[in-house]
């Protein structure tokens, strides 16, 4: 399916960088280390596609596993240069989606499991209630369920092969809370997504046939974003790839783990360069950002990477604004000084990112760009678009095409119409279904052409004439239609929210929206400028960053993933006299050679 | 991978059948008993070049003794099985493992009526078909899998030279331009340059350019100077990228065309370059796996090329390819590996399908079994009936006895089937399987008494046999006691409710304690010039002293028992057999005649 010449100018792309070229044409067990900006993902979709020419025959193909949504229809816009399109012969989604779509959806009803045959997903109050349920059946203490919770979840996360004598050697009781939860979501048909990947470590380990089965389907599996992922994924890698003879292609920067929370250990990346049948590439090229800006980030980090520039690029600049007063007063310079100097300096908008700690954070930097009428998009969690929602990235989709889109074919209906499918039906619909569906979506899309719907209205209309229906035949196990009801809710004209469906499909006149992002959130993506609000001493790190070593590391990668966001320039916005402890770091080693 | 199973319901003859598969498949049956439609039941799942309006059946396709409105649908399922080492197959099968075991695939087609229609529907429109897999009707079947596992109909043995012949369908046509596209650029065009050559040459004599100058000046006649076609006489196209279009294939070292083979040769000359499209169509990695149908292939094939081209072909295990031949030739049959047979019967209105894939016999047995189809022309296969019996005496004389009670073994289609010996074991249990009235005439042989009799294990055994095959409880220890414990006569009647039917000695006794058939015996022995000790016994006998069956034996030893059989024959038209072989007679022909 890949064409052979994209393949080969892809390939010839990558000439004048000897990693990169050496990474695409490995044929054994691969790990990719990649530092910021060196092209992390150019060669992972490259090596993608190569594989899937040189590599492996049809009907056989690729799997490649990413940490969200987001990092995977990132990569799949990106497969699609390279004519890799989602499908039988190539699999890209998170390891939620790999566990139910490639092994418990089409395997679970042949081994004992006992997942009955239309299991659905836990929503998070049945979730909750069953955190109950499982601590006065199996606890029965009278402390808080959900405080414990806490901790039998790291534990599930971490301890995945339960026949290991850690399950029951440690903490034994919140092993006996997390089979007590799980019996009590059985009970009702349900799993819940931590079960999704311990489900199918489960399945594969015990049965031979599947892995040979998975293997026959993907002989090569690709992860992105390794140090993302947590133990399960680290578990099913191990077994899939080296007990069950698929190859491996893993790219990660254990710098940039910041997933802790939910399971992440930069530990588990390492672990595999340390196998003597994986040969590790490293990257060491940043194509992204000036000379000055990589000195500062590895001040930012507080250790040192051979990372270089590439040769001619410029410098690039810092900035420190330190601002008598707090949070308020900083996300005000930002919008009444920072910004406008941007501006002045001929950045466009739309290459501006304001980034900080919080969605909370994000509400007052909001806040002072309202004031100031100047636009922008939020991308953190009370972003009206969910970077990492499959149907909010639909839906976004839809209304591009609708405000003009249809023109030019971007994006495509077939693309759509595919998204529509996956949505609905996951792997399998018949012909007829498929029919039906496109009828459907093709007569709501076209109704709204040339009309003045707002986004509301629109959004309105996609609920009830898309939504209500496909929700009565919806098969795919991972539903999140509600998305839908919290965008309406979100667009509410009488709190003054709503605006022209052409702003909300990113289609308005100028040079475009700022991007407002967590840090978290800003994860693989790059801007011309970069603002970091909030650097303040209490902030980052916090309090609760310094209560171990292990957190206080995680705060210091989640700082340099921010500093390592931006192309040609960096702005610091702190407290006067209240900075974060880093910044002093970041500026010494900045003015360094 | 192979072809495990078969189930098809409600669909045209087949009210419900469940039919095992051992790979390679031989279908027998009568015409109009559906061996077509069973063939059509797999393209509806399998086959790439199916249209949707042909899988889009029609109200008469149910079967006619389905409920009048239709509520039972029609179901194909078809079983695969071990694919696993073929990561290609199991890449393509692994979303479609049958819940209860998931070492097979399982593909289905249904066609039912749609669920919005209330009441009977009036027409096909109101019924629709699912194609998909694993048992699970939201998993349908990708035509990637249809492309890639497929099945392809060789209907056209009937026209095998119209089929070399044109070169859109002729299988040479890939293989061709393959082998062609292998060719430099200039050493095409010096091909092409010297067949130029050679028309030039035939256009220099006169005769050939006054007829192309008459039919190009008939042409324009008819059609205009506008029109013109430019009609030419050539060898071949010129073109240097359509000349090797008038590549065909000549016989008997280039003299002439295929077209003037013998029927048969052309056929065998279709089947393999079919055979070699498919292992390049593999080659090329555009199938994985090709399911060749062949429908009646004697009506265009001598019965000793039929032989030997399916002797090959049916008899090798190909991972990827297999095939499903239609018939009803013995020749063929008879040299179909017992394993591939599936037999196909009208019952009541329905197909019944009957198939030795499982049949329970070791290899030895299945040696046996198929040795004797091959010498016999597979006779039992088409047989209605059978009476196995134990050597070359009860062969001659067994369609004598028949006519002497009224029947004629030929006619009623029963067969008699000489096992030369006593190991009936594996004959009874084909006979089960293909549901074919039968029953075995066999001796006591009770020795000299100090041992038990042979007989009573032999029919135990054969009970057992009996059970294994239809898939009943076999024998529990205290019935087996029972039956230990009995003597001659009480055992031999129930033996004759499992088709068993046992003399007290052995055949020849029988005959010589038969009244009417005493005297005719003894006529064979007087006739022997035995010494005056034996002819002083026979006369003794003659007189009506009884019979002693140790030197009754010793005499016929003497003769051999398949001659005395012979003679015997010849003497006993008209005359009564020995009670136990006219029960089994009369058992038989009244199962035939109830069947």
């Amino acid at each position: 399916m890949p064409s052979d010449r994209a393949l080969i100018q892809a390939l010839a792309e990558l000439k004048t960088n000897p990693e990169q070229s050496d990474a695409v044409v490995q044929t054994g067990h691969c790990v990719v280390l990649a530092g910021p900006g060196s092209g992390k993902t150019k060669t992972l979709t490259t090596a993608m596609a190569r594989v899937l020419v040189q590599d492996v025959v049809d009907p056989r193909g690729v799997a490649c596993i990413t940490y969200n949504n987001e990092c995977a229809i990132e990569l799949e816009t990106r497969l699609a240069r390279l004519g890799v399109t989602r499908g039988d012969r190539a699999f890209i989604g998170t390891v939620h989606g790999f566990a139910l779509s490639q092994v418990i959806g089409p395997y679970a009803r042949c081994v004992s499991e006992g997942l009955p045959l239309n299991f659905g997903v836990a929503t998070r109050l049945e979730a909750r209630a069953a955190v109950e349920v499982a601590y006065r059946n199996a606890i029965a203490g009278a402390d808080d369920p959900h405080r414990r919770w806490e901790f039998a979840t790291e534990k599930r996360r971490h301890d995945v092969d339960r026949t290991r004598p850690e399950w029951r050697g440690r903490n034994p009781e919140l092993a006996t809370f997390i089979e007590a939860y799980e019996a009590e979501l059985r009970r009702q048909g349900l799993v819940d997504f931590d079960d999704m990947p311990l489900l199918a470590y489960r399945m594969i380990k015990e049965n031979v046939w599947i892995r040979d089965a998975l293997r026959a389907r993907f002989p090569v599996l690709f992860v992105d974003e390794y140090q993302d992922l947590g133990h399960a994924l680290h578990e099913l890698v191990l077994l899939l790839c080296f007990e069950g003879g698929i190859r491996l292609f893993a790219v990660g920067d254990a710098d940039q783990s910041i997933y802790a929370f939910a399971g992440a250990n930069p530990e588990l990346l390492e672990s595999l360069t340390r196998r003597p049948e994986v040969r590790t590439i490293r990257l060491r090229f940043n194509y992204r950002s000036g000379g000055k800006i990589i000195r500062a980030s590895l001040g930012a980090l507080g250790e040192d990477r051979d990372y270089r520039g590439v040769d001619g690029a410029p410098e690039g600049d810092l900035s420190f604004w330190h601002v008598p007063y707090g949070h308020d007063s900083q996300a005000q310079a930002v919008a009444e000084t920072i910004i406008p100097k941007l501006v002045a300096q001929g950045f466009e908008l739309a290459q501006i990112a304001v980034l900080y700690r919080a969605a909370w954070l994000g509400d007052k930097v909001a806040a002072s760009l309202k004031n100031a009428n100047i636009p922008f998009v939020r991308t953190d969690t009370n972003a009206l678009v969910r970077r990492s929602s499959r149907l909010a990235r639909f839906i976004e989709d839809c209304a591009r095409w609708t405000t003009g889109g249809w023109r030019n074919a971007d994006p495509s209906y077939a693309r759509l119409l595919s998204q529509a499918i996956t949505l609905v039906y996951g792997r399998h619909a018949s012909d007829r279904e498929e029919q039906d569906l496109s009828a459907q979506l093709m007569a709501f899309l076209n109704a709204a052409i040339g009309s003045t719907e707002t986004t509301h209205a629109w959004l309105q209309r996609f609920s009830r004439e898309l939504i209500t229906p496909w929700r009565q035949v919806a098969r795919n196990s991972e539903q999140e239609w509600d998305i839908c009801g919290e965008m309406i809710a979100n667009t509410d004209p009488t709190r003054d929210l709503d605006f022209p469906l052409a702003h909300f499909a990113g289609r308005i006149e100028g040079s475009g929206r700022v991007n407002l992002s967590t840090l978290h959130s800003a994860k693989g993506r790059e801007f011309d400028a970069v603002i970091m609000y909030g650097v303040n001493a209490s902030d980052i790190p916090s309090e609760r960053d310094k209560r171990s070593p292990g957190s206080l590391r995680e705060a210091r990668r989640l700082f340099y993933v921010g500093v390592t966001r931006p192309k040609k320039h960096l702005s610091l916005v702190y407290q006067e006299h209240h900075h974060s402890p880093w910044v002093v770091e970041l500026y010494q080693r900045s003015q360094q050679d | 991978m192979r072809l495990s199973n078969l189930s098809i319901s409600n669909f045209r003859n087949f009210q419900s059948i469940n039919i095992p598969l051992a790979g390679n498949v031989v279908l027998l049956g009568q015409n109009r008993v559906g061996k077509s439609n069973l063939l059509f039941a797999i393209q509806l799942i399998l086959d790439p070049t199916l249209p949707d309006s042909a899988r889009q059946l029609k109200l008469t396709d149910f079967w006619d003794g389905g409920p009048a409105d239709y509520s039972a649908p029609i179901e194909v399922h078809l079983e695969l099985s071990d694919f696993a080492t073929d990561m290609a197959l199991t890449a393509l099968l692994t979303d479609f493992r049958a819940p209860h075991d998931p070492t097979i695939a399982q593909l289905s087609f249904v066609f039912r009526k749609k669920s919005d229609i209330t009441g009977a529907p009036q027409s096909s429109a109101d019924c629709e078909f699912l194609v998909f897999g694993g048992g699970e009707e939201t998993r349908s079947l990708p035509s990637r899998v249809r492309r890639r596992i497929a099945i392809d109909l060789l209907d056209a043995l009937r026209d095998a030279e119209g089929q070399l012949g044109n070169w859109r369908s002729s299988p040479l046509r890939p293989l061709l331009e393959d082998a062609v596209s292998g060719i430099s650029r200039t050493d095409i065009d010096a091909v092409a340059a010297e067949l130029d050559k050679a028309t030039k040459t035939l256009e220099t004599f006169p005769t050939i350019k006054t007829l192309e100058d008459e039919l190009r000046a008939g042409i324009v006649h008819l059609s205009g100077k506008a029109h013109d076609i430019d009609a030419r006489l050539r060898f071949g196209p010129t073109d240097p990228l359509r000349v090797f279009r008038a590549i065909a294939m000549f016989i008997d070292n280039g003299k002439r065309g295929i077209a003037d083979a013998s029927l048969g040769s052309a056929n065998v000359a279709l089947l393999a370059l079919k055979l070699a499209e498919f292992s390049w169509r593999r080659k090329k990695n555009e199938r994985n796996f090709s399911l060749l149908c062949i429908e009646e292939p004697e009506a265009h094939l001598h019965p000793q090329l039929q032989r030997s081209v399916f002797k090959k072909l049916l008899g090798s295990v190909d991972a990827s390819q297999a095939m499903i031949v239609t018939s009803h030739s013995p020749t063929l049959a008879a040299v179909a590996p017992l394993r591939s047979i599936v037999q196909l019967k009208n019952q009541g209105g329905a197909t019944q399908a009957l198939s030795l894939a499982n049949l329970p016999v070791t290899p030895d047995e299945i040696d046996d079994l198929e040795n004797y189809l091959n010498a016999t022309r597979a006779e039992l296969l088409f047989a209605r009936g059978v009476i196995f019996i134990e050597g070359d005496a009860e062969e001659a004389l067994l369609p004598i006895f028949a006519s002497s009670l009224g029947h004629s073994l030929d006619e009623l289609g029963i067969t008699v089937c000489n096992v030369g010996g006593v190991n009936f074991r594996p004959y009874v249990k084909l006979a089960e399987a293909l549901k074919l009235p039968y029953c075995v005439i066999t001796d006591w042989d009770p020795l000299d008494g100090s041992k038990p009799p042979l007989g009573r294990k032999r029919t135990i055994d054969l009970w057992q046999d009996m059970l294994t095959v239809r898939g009943q409880p076999l024998l529990t220890p205290p019935q087996l006691a029972k039956w230990e414990a009995m003597d001659h006569s009480a055992f031999s009647l129930d033996a004759a409710k499992a088709h068993v039917f046992l003399n007290d000695q052995t055949f020849e006794v029988s005959v010589a304690n038969t009244p009417s058939l005493l005297q005719p015996l003894l006529d064979i022995l007087s006739g022997q010039d035995f010494g005056s000790v034996r002819t002083a016994r026979i006369a003794a006998w003659r007189a009506g002293a009884a019979v002693d069956p140790a030197q009754l034996l010793a005499m016929i030893a003497n003769i051999g028992k398949g001659r005395l059989g012979a003679r015997l024959a010849k003497k006993a038209a008209g005359l009564k057999p020995p009670t136990y072989i006219e029960s089994a007679i009369a058992a038989v022909v009244a199962s035939v005649a109830h069947a």
